[in-house]
């Protein structure tokens, strides 16, 4: 038997690169990126970890559309920006909101607002009719509004989780177990929505939790505040687009042997409501142990979240396999090789 | 378009698993979930029991939550309309044909009338058995014990069982099945109900059905009560009705107001008022 070893050579990498030029990567203009695929550019902003519409696109543009390829790519910018501080913590309150509801609730103060939403439409492609209707009623001041939870929080019903003293920053610091909250949130805010959603939705069918009731779901324009280096004040450097979701579990005991409901948080770059309902599920289900009997699940296995949940890693290694293995492989073929042999003369 | 959206043979699919759910109530049948326009979890299993059974004749009445004006009823409703033109109705007495999710009308059901649940998670037994082979095991052998075994866990914790909604039912005496997300309140109207009831669940591909007079009950310790929400004393704030199923809603001082959940009923008795 011969095999015939694939080798890189150095050319013939550099005219692979200019063939995928070629094919994937053709002249487009990142604006209209930008403005007509905003969903594909949140995706890519959300998993790269870095709040840049312009650099996703030009992300998306050379990846040809792969979106993962693309917050690859924007993760790898990441890593060449220099730190200059943190910024002020985000408070969902401050959100300036485009969209929120809260299924746990009917009425709610501030109400429901649909804002822009494409769930209630008939997905019907050749069908335009649902989509003629020109909207009325849009309100064009500011809505500011607490949680839809905060009734619950005030009467003291729900659990609480105690507070990182220290915000962890898993781009400097990969931290050991027992994970820091702060660090689990982060590592699940850059995680890649599908993989969120496949692991939430294991919780969601009888392997945890089972059914969380959205308390608030909002996406929405938050402030960015900075200390500015000389003036030594916080100022307002910006809006950045953000989804945020806290979600309702069943009850349980706490820490005090107090009956309390349980609740889990998402909030992640761009409008990416999936993802942000997924981490949240992921959230409750990490921090409140099985509300069903039977062993340990997936989705409330730290070591399952923080080290697979990553797509941007998954992504990577999962296409390493496309590089040679010839050596590895010869290995393989050889004890495979004296297995058979030694099946053969037992079999004998 | 096709009358019904769904080509002939899928209703023809559909029918048939309806039958057979029909013939051995509270059994689960699988069935060839189509794709829908709609996202799975929002109705497609419902939308197609509904559709496959919709004749030119009947009225429809869609709820979501309880209410005929929530979004997704609206939408699904209107989407019904679109590829059948049939009549449809608010009204529960009206209705030949009911499509609702998380509730059965106040108003009693009528033998002739069809009300379909839709269902996310069909298999009672997936919050105590996750392996499906497993389950159909248990469901052939009438083996319960895991189901009465969460209960006993939660009684001795908590009292009474963790499960609000989608309380667990056995059917005419033999299968135990998950009625769909109805509050326990809704429960008993489960028993002996005039109507046909059926059930689907788009999204993992089952059909079941508790057919017109049939027992349900709940699955209960003998020394321990079957107990459905309670609004001690409250009265609807728009048309006075007391004991039925409320909407609890806070104003901006956190104080509680009750409303029926039912809109339609809450419509009706403001009309007789």
């Amino acid at each position: 038997m011969g095999y015939v070893a694939v080798k890189g050579g150095e050319k013939a990498i550099e005219y692979s690169q200019n063939f995928y030029r070629q094919f994937f990567y053709r002249k487009s203009d990142n604006n209209f990126i930008i403005n007509n695929l905003s969903f594909a550019v949140d995706k890519v902003m959300s998993e790269g970890g870095l709040f840049t519409k312009l650099l996703s696109a030009e992300a998306i543009r050379k990846s040809g559309g792969d979106l993962l390829n693309a917050s690859f790519y924007v993760r790898a910018h990441r890593s060449t920006c220099q730190r200059t501080g943190d910024a002020r913590i985000v408070k969902t309150e401050d959100i300036r909101i485009l969209r929120r509801i809260s299924s746990a609730f009917k009425d709610i103060e501030g109400g429901q607002i649909l804002g822009p939403s494409d769930d209630y439409a008939v997905k019907l492609l050749l069908n335009a009719d649902y989509r003629e209707k020109k909207y009325k009623n849009f309100n064009k001041s500011d809505i500011y509004l607490k949680s839809a939870l905060t009734t619950l929080r005030n009467n003291n019903l729900v659990k609480k989780i105690e507070k990182d003293n220290q915000i962890w920053d898993i781009t400097r610091v990969f931290p050991n177990p027992p994970y820091p909250r702060s660090a689990v949130q982060q590592v699940m805010s850059r995680g890649e929505t599908g993989a969120m959603l496949a692991f939430a939705y294991t919780t969601m069918r009888g392997y945890g939790d089972v059914h969380p009731t959205i308390g608030d779901l909002r996406i929405g324009y938050a402030p960015v505040y900075f200390k500015h280096p000389f003036l030594e004040e916080e100022i307002k450097i910006g809006d950045i687009e953000v989804t945020s979701c806290e979600c309702v579990g069943s009850f349980n005991k706490d820490q005090n042997g107090d009956i309390k409901l349980t609740t889990g948080f998402g909030f992640c770059f761009g409008f990416n409501e999936t993802k942000a309902i997924s981490m949240s599920i992921l959230d409750l289900s990490l921090y409140n142990k099985s509300y069903t009997i039977g062993e340990k699940h997936i989705a409330d296995d730290f070591e399952i979240i923080m080290f697979h949940i990553d797509g941007i890693e998954s992504y990577g290694f999962a296409n390493h396999f496309k590089l040679p293995h010839y050596v590895t492989f010869q290995s393989d073929l050889q004890v495979f090789d004296n297995a058979n042999q030694f099946n053969k003369k037992e079999k004998k | 378009m096709i009358y019904a959206f769904l080509d002939e043979d899928a209703k023809k699919e559909i029918r048939r698993a309806i039958l057979k759910a029909i013939a051995i109530p509270g059994y689960l049948v699988s069935f060839a979930s189509r794709e829908m326009p709609i996202a799975r979890g929002w109705g497609t299993g419902g939308l197609q029991v509904t559709l496959s059974v919709i004749s030119p004749e009947d009225v429809l009445k869609v709820i979501d939550q309880g209410s005929d004006d929530s979004v997704n009823a609206v939408n699904i409703r209107k989407f019904i309309e679109n590829v059948t033109n049939n009549e449809t109705t608010t009204e529960t007495e009206k209705a030949t044909l009911i499509q609702s999710r998380h509730r059965i009308p106040e108003k009693p059901l009528k033998n002739g009338q069809i009300l379909v649940l839709q269902v996310p998670e069909p298999e009672v037994l997936s919050n105590v058995e996750t392996d499906s082979a497993k389950q159909k095991d248990m469901h052939a052998n009438e083996d319960y014990s895991k189901l009465w075994v969460l209960l006993y866990e939660d009684t001795a914790q908590f009292g009474d069982s963790r499960i609000g909604s989608r309380y667990p039912v056995r059917v005419h005496g033999r299968y135990i099945m998950d009625p769909s997300p109805i509050p326990k309140y809704d429960t008993p109207k489960l028993n002996k109900n005039e109507a046909l009831i059926l059930l689907g669940a788009g999204r993992e591909k089952k059909i079941y059905a508790v057919p017109p007079f049939t027992d349900v009950e709940p699955i209960k310790f003998d020394d321990q009560g079957f107990h459905i929400e309670e609004f001690k004393d409250k009265r609807c704030e728009i048309c006075g009705a007391s004991g039925v199923y409320f909407d609890e809603i806070f104003d901006e001082n956190d104080n509680p107001h009750y409303y029926c959940n039912d809109t339609a009923y809450c419509a009706s008795r403001k009309g007789n008022l």
